[in-house]
């Protein structure tokens, strides 16, 4: 189709990345963290204290609400600090790298045939915290039924390392994650990209970001509701829940991207979940004030840490105050009423051209839920409408007003 | 973290930007006569745009332009200046800034001046646009459509029925550079047409229809007033086919994912 190819407009410049014929190198830094994700509340029991040594992949700690759900340690290390908010709420937990470290083994046995043994196993191993359930884009509840899990083998945001590249080579263990994530839901396993495993059902999807976002593909093919949940994870998460069902163990590393105009060249590298932003930069950094974010220059966030689903940073160069503002155009930016959006070729685009972007525009500006509802908006999540915030330049963010919908949503349904 | 630049003020100045060829036609036909008439309707316009920053605190917009210059081409001739300025005022203000400004309103304000003065001051004659600025009105529509700003479906869907209808005879060939002229002017405006896909098709295909339908029965109406109130028309229908795409859209989808 044509307008999947080309669509005036809207041009997103794509960073250089490295050569993915050349051999990527595992980089693990010296600090890593266990922290909740943007918005995520956490109310834990600590199973460590500070300065206990812990094998790589061994429970930190539990859900006070979910006891069966760990958060595990990225590698083997020393706990260095743990910071807590009141009500037991996490902040983050710090760990030192300790090399030669042990690593924790799972108890695998029987995990493969009995869905509720691979449960426990998913929840006990931190795997659990990969998978992300819409509608309100939350790590699954414990005992929850999704109508269906879809995959995602694709990744179109601009510098995204390619899924195919992170699962060369463990195609074995793709295979036994996704039998496993097939028993774990009555409906279809979807694997959106290239060369989809057995029992899985392949979807194509578009090259334009972003129609290669679990959002816009699940929006189109399997629509997301409030009674039927659908889980997405990518296809590295699933060939790590294959490895740790093969082996016991879990797989130490993840493939990231580095990319950004603060940087002096781009690089793919394996690290571990929670690594250090500085770390896995600081060698690589042009000279000046710069910003790393956590995700893609497009719907990523400042950050210490890589997030828990993230697998980019970006380095940017500190944006730079103007320095003699005008005291008229700041005056404007601060009216009451932002300028609206104004319906182009380019919102169609960066709404992957599938949905009414108007509509939806409509929808989010006046906090109407049911018509949100009713465009399939309970399918997005904050990262699928990141290309349209950024095209629009807005000040009013499509993605805040989304998230304060779908809370709403959540709350009205008794589910927050 | 980083932003774009498809803000209301940059599609306000792709808009003009794709106009230019038109206004440039246009300026160059009508001389000093026309640049002062654009020299008018822009000072009232803007004067309703500072008005209304100063009292609403509400940021002015490039759109005023556009408003001016559609207002200043196509204007029936010989009005008084307090005629014009009672147009634009009413377009202006009641079509646009009290809903919020550019972005916010229902039909163009431009469309509603014109409406407005045809309706109100029937004896002033329409003015007659020359053929090069008919012929402007195509680089006009390929730059909005290049730009992203105006819809490929809608000016498609109008050139289409246009097509049709004069195949089927219609005696619509002397409107034909009119027909263009309001199309890229005041029908394609992204604010005012159709957003949905099907919307922008059936908008397009709707100025096409009613511009035949006044070609064959209007008798004695000037062309621009006939393009005019075809662009009234389809701009008035354009939120309701918008909810017709939009019902069939999710009747597709429930469909298909039950």
């Amino acid at each position: 189709m044509l307008p999947a190819r080309f669509s005036a407009g809207l041009i997103l410049p794509q960073p250089r990345l490295p050569d993915p014929a050349d051999p990527v190198a595992t980089e693990l830094t010296v600090e890593a963290a266990v922290q909740p994700a943007p918005g995520e509340t956490l109310r834990v029991e600590l199973l460590v204290t500070e300065d206990a040594e812990v094998a790589q992949g061994q429970p930190l700690m539990r859900l006070k609400t979910a006891p069966g759900i760990a958060l595990v340690a990225p590698m083997a290390a020393r706990v260095a600090r743990i910071d807590l908010q009141p009500g037991r709420r996490l902040s983050q937990l710090v760990l030192f790298h300790e090399a030669g470290g042990a690593r924790h083994a799972f108890d695998t046995r029987g995990a493969e045939g009995d869905p509720a043994r691979l449960r426990a196993l998913l929840q006990d191993s931190g795997l659990w915290r990969m998978i992300r359930s819409r509608p309100f884009g939350r790590m699954p509840a414990p005992d929850e039924a999704p109508a269906a899990i879809l995959v995602m083998g694709r990744d179109t945001r601009p510098g995204a390392p390619d899924p195919a590249l992170a699962v060369k080579g463990r195609e074995e263990d793709l295979a036994r994650g996704l039998s496993a994530l097939a028993s774990l839901t009555a409906g279809p396993l979807l694997y959106a990209g290239p060369g989809a495993p057995a029992p899985a059902r392949p979807i194509a999807t578009g090259p334009l970001h972003p129609q290669g976002l679990a959002g816009p593909v699940l929006h189109r093919h399997f629509p997301a509701r409030t009674g039927a949940p659908v889980w997405d994870l990518t296809a590295e998460d699933a060939a790590d829940i294959g490895a740790l069902l093969a082996t016991g163990f879990l797989p130490p590393t993840r493939l990231i991207a580095i990319t950004g105009e603060a940087l002096r060249s781009p690089a793919l590298v394996r690290c571990q979940p929670g690594a250090d932003l500085r770390g896995l930069t600081r060698a690589r950094v042009l000279p000046g004030p710069h910003d790393l974010l956590s995700g893609s220059a497009l719907d990523g966030g400042p950050a210490l840490w890589l997030g828990s689903r993230d697998r980019q940073v970006t380095a940017l160069p500190r944006a730079q105050r103007p320095a003699g503002r005008h005291w008229f155009r700041a005056a404007l930016d601060r009216a009451a009423r932002h300028a609206p959006i104004i319906p182009t070729a380019a919102l169609d685009q960066a709404l992957g051209g599938d949905l009414p972007a108007a509509a939806l525009v409509r929808a989010l500006a006046a906090g109407d839920a049911e018509g949100l509802i009713r465009l399939g908006g309970l399918s997005l999540l904050e990262e699928d409408l990141a290309l349209a915030d950024y095209a629009t330049g807005s000040d009013q963010r499509l993605a805040r007003q989304l998230r304060a919908l779908l809370d709403r949503i959540a709350a009205e349904e008794g589910l927050a | 973290m980083k932003q774009g630049l498809w803000d209301r003020e940059t599609v306000a100045l792709l808009l003009l930007a794709a106009l230019l060829p038109m206004l440039l036609a246009w300026l160059w036909d009508g001389g000093l006569t026309a640049a002062g008439r654009l020299g008018f309707t822009l000072v009232v316009s803007g004067f309703w745009h500072l008005a209304f920053m100063l009292i609403r605190a509400q940021p002015p917009s490039f759109a005023g332009v556009l408003t001016a210059l559609a207002v200043a081409m196509l204007a029936p001739e010989d009005l008084s200046l307090l005629q014009l300025i009672l147009g634009i005022s009413f377009g202006s203000v009641i079509a646009e800034l009290v809903f919020g400004g550019w972005g916010r309103n229902v039909l163009n304000p431009a469309t509603v001046t014109l409406a407005f003065l045809g309706f109100g001051f029937p004896a002033a004659p329409w003015p007659d646009l020359s053929l090069p600025i008919g012929w402007a009105a195509i680089p006009a529509l390929a730059l909005g459509v290049l730009f992203g700003v105006m819809a490929l479906r809608l000016v498609l869907g109008a050139v289409l029925a246009l097509a049709l209808c004069l195949w089927a005879g219609v005696p619509l060939a002397p409107l034909l550079p009119v027909a263009g002229i309001v199309l890229a002017l005041l029908v394609s405006d992204p604010v005012a047409s159709a957003s949905t896909k099907l919307g922008g098709w059936l908008n397009g295909a709707l100025y096409g229809l009613l511009l035949a339908l006044f070609a064959a029965h209007w008798q004695g109406a000037a062309p621009v007033q006939m393009a005019v109130s075809a662009a009234l028309l389809a701009s008035l229908a354009a939120p309701l086919l918008d909810e017709i795409a939009l019902a069939l859209w999710i009747l597709r989808r429930r469909m298909r994912h039950g």
